[in-house]
Order: structure tokens, then sequence, then C-alpha cells
């Protein structure tokens, strides 16, 4: 039954809660905001201090620096591929958490959340000394994608065990008379995942990947000492830019490296409704 | 939930690749820095295990465990603040029709897939005492000082004659507001992971049984929740705890949290053994938080089968 | 001291000038290895803007140009083994560090005739005896940054950051810990290098006090406050105070009679290096004379190349701020390895200070 008026749980057409909504919003773009005008500042390096005059010739540098174009296509390849096996992982570790008892259980649970509680530094300083151990560390020879390999490994890391944590809360709701149902009805162990379990997961899938995706777009400290020359990824190129002034053609390019992804996840949203 | 003796084959299926990953990234690199916290540095590179407690030891000096106390509470207050905002932006999305809501969740992330860095020096722009928001609330000062005037009632105190601009940087306040600033989309997905497709049946119940919308908040709504609450709170308070840029840069300096001083070991101390034991220790402490949350969890199921 | 500015641009100029040069630049590719790459890791804006083209282009050597923003991380990625950069330009007092631990790969000066075009005052350091495994590439100085209209007279001493009232609430620190605890040892007259026990105690507790009137231990951006308005005095890099001098002319930057810090950038191959040979390539392109005097006017930090700098203008040359007077210099030193033990205490230190208040 469509009504006008809202109803008592239409919580997202009361005023009171759209205002925390927007002024949330308000909350997490104002720098986003003050980012974007800042990229036109025609100030070499003023950076967001003063206001020069508008120019849009950073734009133009950010384009032309090849170097910053291929640490976007780095953070870009990166983030996917880590995305789709952290989520994948994280399902994995959820379900298994989820639906199984066996001995030692807290402290799996315990040993899961690790990845989330310790200090970057400390998890990119063990990783590379791992590679290095491993023999892995000098990646010049591999060819891409593979010589991002050590970096994804880290990112994967680090995420699924986020992703897990969501996937997990999510089969919290679950209600486990209908696998047994459809098992009732013949099905058997994948079919049972695939079509009950993997459905009800699926805001929380949503939720994961989002949360890896944005982990590896931005990481920093783990990926500095994961990468060598020719994996630079979008952060270390800005982290090192940034030594003398956070200039306009940073803001330029971090500009860009929104726009280009929000394209890419709207083509990603129209592909999935049209084959939906 | 059932036993691993029971399906063993999907048990395997299952298990078998997390704890292999887990097995090969983490526990022996984790296992590395282990090593290291019991070790000395014999050269300017070379660590060598000595199995000394001194790095520990060193942990109990009063600045450490005032720091690591700072660090806690900055941490909870911010994931508080997290998580009163999140709910009710989480409840938004939650509730949205279907074709809002992977635009709202696309609206709440993107802002994290600027850098962070530059995140951070527009955050400066803004929380500085001639930055964007002392700007705005000057000028809302400024109104409500002429209405006042209007209306007569300037002479009453009511409003301040001069606006002081709040100072952000440099303080605590300004720290927290740079974590919360970070962590809030953290705790935003996961609680709308847990509110979406909530069975609304069981609200309109309580709303007909007269609970009211607060009562019904209270006591339907928050518990459907609890455990994307939960998750939330974890994963805001958790890496809260590892941040090094916000107090550095919108705490100038000057409010500096435990993670600035492991990253120091690191780097310019060139001390790992100690930064290590510092980091193993926050890993015990988050650990315990953990092993808190899972007894709890035990408890609440124990609840529900015996009803 | 005077008034330090920068006067007007005259790169336009000298880069029409250097143009026509470069374009003679043509190096014998017969007296250079053919090919091959090597792996460049450099801090950001600190070469000329075409530098590196014209390189690849006159020995026909691919260079992957990589940035790094600060040497302690330099240090500890490349502790745990080299992942592959052929050339790195670690500071003097890291390049010590680095020998010290074997991160080094000596340098064959028969592969680097250019060696000939530095200034002799460089080619013996205490850091590097001999140069063996490292070549000077730009050096500057710490010193106070500040706001010309804010203050009655350009500051003289670190004094006046480190213990007066008169900036308080108008100072920037730096974040790094030797270098503020070697400033507020150079205001009490000890030696930047004297880490004694009492030293160390006496600079802690000078910072300890001051900590209220100081604004921020900026990481990298105190001449960012600076130019804002935010401060009035600030303890910066030369380098840094002479680019925001660039966008403001109320800012003057001077050295304190105590002396400021030296320090010095240079060239150095890590050991686990792959294309020796081509570095030692890139080392020598860069001690070229002309190439020198491009990186110098694009940078703005002096040059230790005497070559280079005798093709530069006066006003790059008898800057105050690049090129220190004799009398400005005599106080300031260079920083050494205070080593491990030492750097220890240093930060306990620091984690006080820092936690204080």
């Amino acid at each position: 039954m469509a009504t006008d008026k809202a109803g008592p749980f239409d919580y997202s057409r009361k005023w009171s809660l759209r205002l925390v909504f927007v002024l949330g919003a308000i909350f997490l773009y104002l720098p986003i905001i003050v980012l974007i005008v800042f990229s036109f500042n025609d100030s070499r390096r003023g950076g967001n201090v003063i206001w020069k005059g508008f120019t849009t010739k950073y734009y133009e540098k950010a384009f032309g620096n090849e170097e910053l174009m291929l640490a976007f296509g780095n953070s870009l390849t990166i983030a996917v591929t880590s995305t789709v096996a952290s989520v994948l992982l994280g399902t994995l570790a959820a379900v298994f958490l989820w639906r199984f008892r066996f001995p030692f259980k807290p402290a799996f649970e315990g040993l899961i959340a690790l990845p989330i509680v310790i200090p970057e530094i400390c998890m990119g300083v063990s990783l590379a000394m791992f590679f290095s151990q491993m023999g892995w560390m000098d990646t010049s020879n591999r060819i891409w994608p593979f010589n991002l390999g050590n970096i994804i490994i880290a990112h994967i890391t680090f995420s699924f065990p986020f992703a897990a944590m969501v996937i997990r809360t999510r089969l919290a709701s679950f209600n486990p008379e209908m696998a047994e149902a459809a098992r009732d009805l013949g099905a058997n162990e994948w079919q049972a995942f695939r079509d009950i379990l993997v459905p009800h997961m699926r805001p929380g899938l949503i939720a994961a990947a989002l949360l890896s995706f944005t982990l590896s777009l931005d990481d920093f400290v783990v990926t500095f000492f994961t990468s060598g020359p020719s994996t630079v990824t979008f952060p270390v190129k800005i982290y090192s830019m940034v030594r003398f002034s956070v200039t306009p053609e940073i803001n330029a390019a971090s500009t860009v490296l929104i726009l280009m992804t929000l394209v890419l996840t709207y083509l990603a949203l129209r592909y999935q409704r049209l084959a939906s | 939930m059932e036993d691993a003796g029971r399906q063993p084959l999907a048990f395997a299926a299952f298990g078998l690749p997390v704890i292999l990953w887990l097995a090969l990234f983490f526990v022996i690199p984790l296992g590395i820095i282990g090593l290291y916290s019991f070790g000395e540095n014999v050269s300017i590179t070379e660590i060598k295990t000595t199995w000394t407690l001194d790095n520990y030891a060193r942990i109990t000096d009063p600045v450490i465990l005032e720091l690591f106390w700072r660090s806690i509470w900055l941490a909870c207050v911010a994931t508080v603040i997290c998580l009163v905002v999140g709910l009710p932006m989480a409840l938004v999305i939650a509730t949205a029709s279907a074709d809002a809501k992977p635009w709202l969740l696309l609206a709440i992330m993107l802002p994290f897939w600027t850098n962070l860095l530059i995140r951070t020096y527009a955050l400066l722009n803004i929380l500085g005492t001639r930055g964007r928001l002392n700007d705005g609330l000057g000028w809302l000062h400024a109104k409500g000082r002429a209405l006042l005037e209007l209306l007569g009632l300037d002479g009453f105190g009511l409003l301040a004659e001069k606006f002081t601009p709040l100072t952000m940087l440099g303080t605590p306040a300004g720290v927290v507001y740079g974590i919360v600033y970070v962590s809030l989309p953290f705790a935003i997905l996961p609680i709308y992971s847990s509110l979406e497709r909530m069975d609304r049946s069981l609200l309109e119940a309580s709303i007909d049984l007269g609970a009211g919308q607060w009562g019904t908040l209270r006591r339907v709504l928050i518990p459907l929740a609890l455990p994307g609450i939960i998750t939330a709170a974890i994963i805001t308070f958790v890496p809260a705890l590892g941040q090094f840029l916000t107090p550095d840069l919108l705490g100038r300096g000057q409010v500096d949290m435990i993670a600035n001083v492991i990253e120091r070991q690191f780097k310019s101390a060139n001390d790992w053994p100690f930064g290590s034991a510092l980091s193993l220790v926050l890993l015990y402490l988050t650990f315990i938080l953990l092993a808190l949350r899972a007894f709890g969890d035990a408890a609440r199921s124990r609840r529900t089968l015996r009803t | 001291m005077n008034r330090f500015h920068r006067p007007s641009l005259s790169r336009r100029r000298f880069l029409a000038g250097s143009a026509a040069v470069g374009i003679s630049l043509k190096l014998p590719k017969a007296a250079f290895a053919e090919g091959g790459k090597v792996n460049f890791y450099n801090w950001d804006t600190y070469i000329g803007e075409t530098t590196i083209e014209e390189f690849e282009d006159s020995s026909g050597i691919e260079v992957q140009y990589d940035l790094f923003a600060d040497n302690a991380e330099l240090f500890a990625k490349m502790r745990g083994g080299n992942p592959g950069y052929d050339l790195i330009v670690p500071t003097n007092n890291y390049v010590e560090q680095m020998i010290e631990a074997d991160m080094l790969l000596p340098l064959d000066h028969s592969k680097i005739p250019n060696m000939k075009n530095i200034d002799p005052a460089f080619l013996d350091t205490a850091f590097d005896p001999g140069r063996k495994f490292s070549l000077p590439y730009m050096w500057g100085t710490i010193g106070i940054g500040y706001r010309i209209s804010a203050v009655e007279n350009p500051p003289t001493s670190w004094k006046e950051l480190l213990e007066s009232d008169t900036y308080a609430g108008r100072i920037a620190l730096m974040s790094e810990p030797t270098t503020v605890l070697q400033m507020a040892m150079k205001a009490q007259g000890h030696s930047l290098n004297d880490w004694s026990d009492e030293n160390i105690a006496a600079a802690e507790a000078m910072l300890i006090a001051q900590k209220p009137r100081i604004t921020s231990f900026a990481p990298d951006n105190g001449q960012d406050l600076l130019l804002a308005g935010e401060v009035d005095v600030a303890m910066e890099w030369n380098g840094d105070i002479l680019q925001i001098m660039e966008e403001d002319d109320d800012i003057g930057y001077a050295l304190p009679d105590e002396g400021g810090l030296l320090w010095e950038d240079t060239l150095c191959i890590p050991t686990g290096a792959k294309n020796i040979e081509n570095a030692h390539v890139l080392i020598n392109y860069l001690l070229d004379a002309e190439v020198g005097a491009k990186i110098a006017e694009y940078v703005y930090y002096a040059t230790p190349n005497a070559a280079a700098k005798a093709l530069m203008e006066s006003d790059y040359t008898d800057n105050p701020a690049i090129f220190p007077s004799d009398e400005a210099m005599q106080k300031s030193e260079s920083a050494t390895f205070p080593g491990q033990e030492r750097m220890r205490k240093i930060d306990e230190a620091w984690t006080r200070v820092k936690a204080a208040g």
C-alpha cells in the first residue's frame, strides 16, 4: 500500500534523520570540496593555503605526468584484485566461523582479527622482512601485473579480516531453518550455499567490498614497505610529493582519481542492472 | 552451528584457504616481529633474539603508559561519536528506496577514495583559526548578534561580543575530529549491513504494542542492529589506536598517541625490538577486547537457546 | 642578519639559454654503457625539469624515477633488502649510518670524471672520508624562517624560538627528534653532536618548558604555516623557506648567531643494485657543470658543484639564504650519526617532550 505520508519506519523519509544524514554528508565532503576548489588554485607552492587565482593548468600537468598516471593504474589494479580476493577469503572465513564449532575456535577468531589491530608500520616492516627472506623482494624482473604481487598479497592480508567481520555480522541475522528447509528439499551443500546463503549475505558482501576497496586504494604505510621501483601506487606517490607542499597538481590528481573511480563504479552498477 | 566433524569436507573447503593464507602471510611475519620483541640491536641492522624482556620492561615507563591511556581514551571518544552519528546514517541508507541505496552508499564511500594525506591537509584548511569552520561559525555569530540587536536583546550577554574562534588544531578535539573523519564509513557500513532488509514486522509489532518511537528504538531496533554496532565499534576503535598521521598533522605534533611512538621506533629511532614489543602489547590489548566480545556472544546465544 | 628574499624570476631567461646548451649537450654514446636501465630513487622536485629526459636521450639508458620523502623511511625500507634501486640520495648523517650498516657500494671514481667539478671543500668529509661511498648533490642549512612584518628584528638566536616568549603561540618547530634537540643544544651553546646525558636532559627541559608557546611540531609543513600566517617564526630547511619566498615577499630567512645545521644530500649506490655501471654513468651526468647548473636553477638549493655554480647568475650565487656568508656559516655544523645507543636516549627524551603537557 503506497502512501505519500511517511510510515513510522520509513526512516529515510523522516526529516530529523535526513537532517543528520545531510549534516554527516557535509562533514564528510567539506575537505573534499576544499580539495577540489584548491586544485584550480594558481599557486605553485601555496597549495591549500592561499588562493591566487583560477587555473586549470594543474589538471593538464596531472594528466601529463606519466608517473602519476602509472601510479593511478597500479592503485586501481591492486585495489580491484585485492577487493575480489578479500571478499572471497572474507566470505570463507565468515561462514567458517559462523557455521562450525571446533576446538580452539576463540583463538582462531582472535587470530583472524589481528591484522585489523596490528599497527600498519609493524605489518609493513614484517611483510618486507618476510618477502626479503623468501627472496620475493626484487620485483623488477617480473612483468606487470605480477610485479604488484607483493603489494596485493599485503593488501589482501589486512583487508580480508575487515571483510570477514562485516560479512559475519550479516550472517548473524540468517535464519538457519531456511538452510534446513533447502536441504530437506534435496539441495546439496553447494546449492544451499549459493542459492540461500549468498543472497542473504549480499548486503554484507557489498559492504565488505566497499570497505576492502577503500582500504586498499588509500593504503600508504604497508604499500611503502612492500613496493619497489615501478610498483609505485598513488598514495605512495602523493606522500613523496607532499614533502614540499600540497601543490594544486596533487589536488587535481586526487580529484581525477575520484572521478575515475566514480565512473568505473557507475559503469559497474549499470552493467549489473543490465545483467539482472 | 554444527560440529566440524559432521561435515569435514565443507569444513575443510571453507577453512583451509583462510588458515593457509593467515599462516603464510600473517603468522610468519608476525612471528618475526615476536622474535624481534624479545631481541636487541646488535648492530645497526641486525637484531638478535636474546629472549630479553628489556623491551617489554620499557613499556612500564609512566610516559609510555600515559600515551597508551591517552590513545585508548581518544579512540573511545571517537568511536562513540562515530556510532552516534553512524547509526542514523546507516538507518537512512538501509531504509532508502532500492534506487537511491547504491548512490547513498557510494556517496558515503567517495570521500574515502581520496588520499588520506590530502584529506588531512584539507582538514587543516578547514579547522585552522582562520579556517572555513571558524569562518562559518563567525558568520553565524555575526548573524546572531545582528538578530539580537534587532530584537533589542544584545545587552543581556546571551551571545559574546566578540567571536573567539574555536581552536581545534593542536588540541585533542582536533585529533578526535580527524579520527572520526577517517573512521565514519567504517562505522556506517557494518551497521548498514545488519539493518539491511530488517524484519519490519518486529518494529511494527512493537509500535502496536504501545512502545512508541523511542521505546521501539531502544528495545527492538538497537538489539536488531547490535551485531553491526559491535562490529562497527571494533573496526572503528582498533584502527583509531593505530593513528599517527592525524595526531601529527591535526594535533600539530602536540597530541602524541602511542602509534606515533611505535612509528618512530621503526623509523628515526631505528629501534625495531622496542617497536615490536609496543605493537605486540597493542595486539594483546585488542585480543582481550575481542575475547570479551566472544564471551558476550556466547552468553547471548546461551540466553536465546534458553527461551 | 640582513633581510633575505628572492629576487624576481630569472628562470625563463636562464631556461631559454640552457635549452640551447642542452641541445648541444650530446654526450658521445660510445663512452657509455649502451642501453639498459637504472632505477633512481630521489626526493621530490629535486632535479631539473628536463634532466632525466636529457640523460635518457644522450646516454640511451632508461631511467625509472621514483620518489621518497624521508631519510628514516628510506633506511627502514632498505634495511630489509634492496627492492631494486640503483641510485639513492640520502642525507649525510644517514650516509654514515648506511656505511656502518654495509648498505652502500663503494663508488668507482675512475668512472666519474666529473668529480673534478666538485668544490674541493666537499671532497673529504667526516661522514665519508675520501667520498668512497657518496658524492655531494645539494647542500643547505636549517635555520629560522620568519615573517618580516611580524618581527621587530630578524631573529638572531634559537633562543627566540626555544626559550623566549616574544613569539608565544606563533612558533613552529620541526618534527624530527634529532634536529629539534640539536637546535636546543645549540641554543645552550653546545655542539649539536655532543650528545652527553646532561646535554640531552638540558635540551629536553628547555623544550618542555617552551612547549606551551609552541604552535606546532610541523611534519614538513612549517613553511605552510608561515605562509598562512598561523606562525611568525619557523625552524625550517632553507629550501622550503626559499620556495615560499617566491609566493610572498614578506618572508625572510636567517641563520642564528649560534649557527644552524649544515646538511648535504648525496648520491649513493646501495648494495644489491643491479645496474651499477649505469648508476655510475648517471652520477657522472648529474655532476656535469651545465646539468648541475640547470638542476640548481630549478631546485634552488645550494650546489656543491663549483663548475655548475660558476655558470649561475648572481641572484643565485649571492643569495644569502642559499649561500650563507662565511661568518654565518662558521658556527653551523654538520650532523654526525650519534650511534645506536645515543639514538635510544634521544628518542626517549623526545617521547617525553612530545607527551608533556
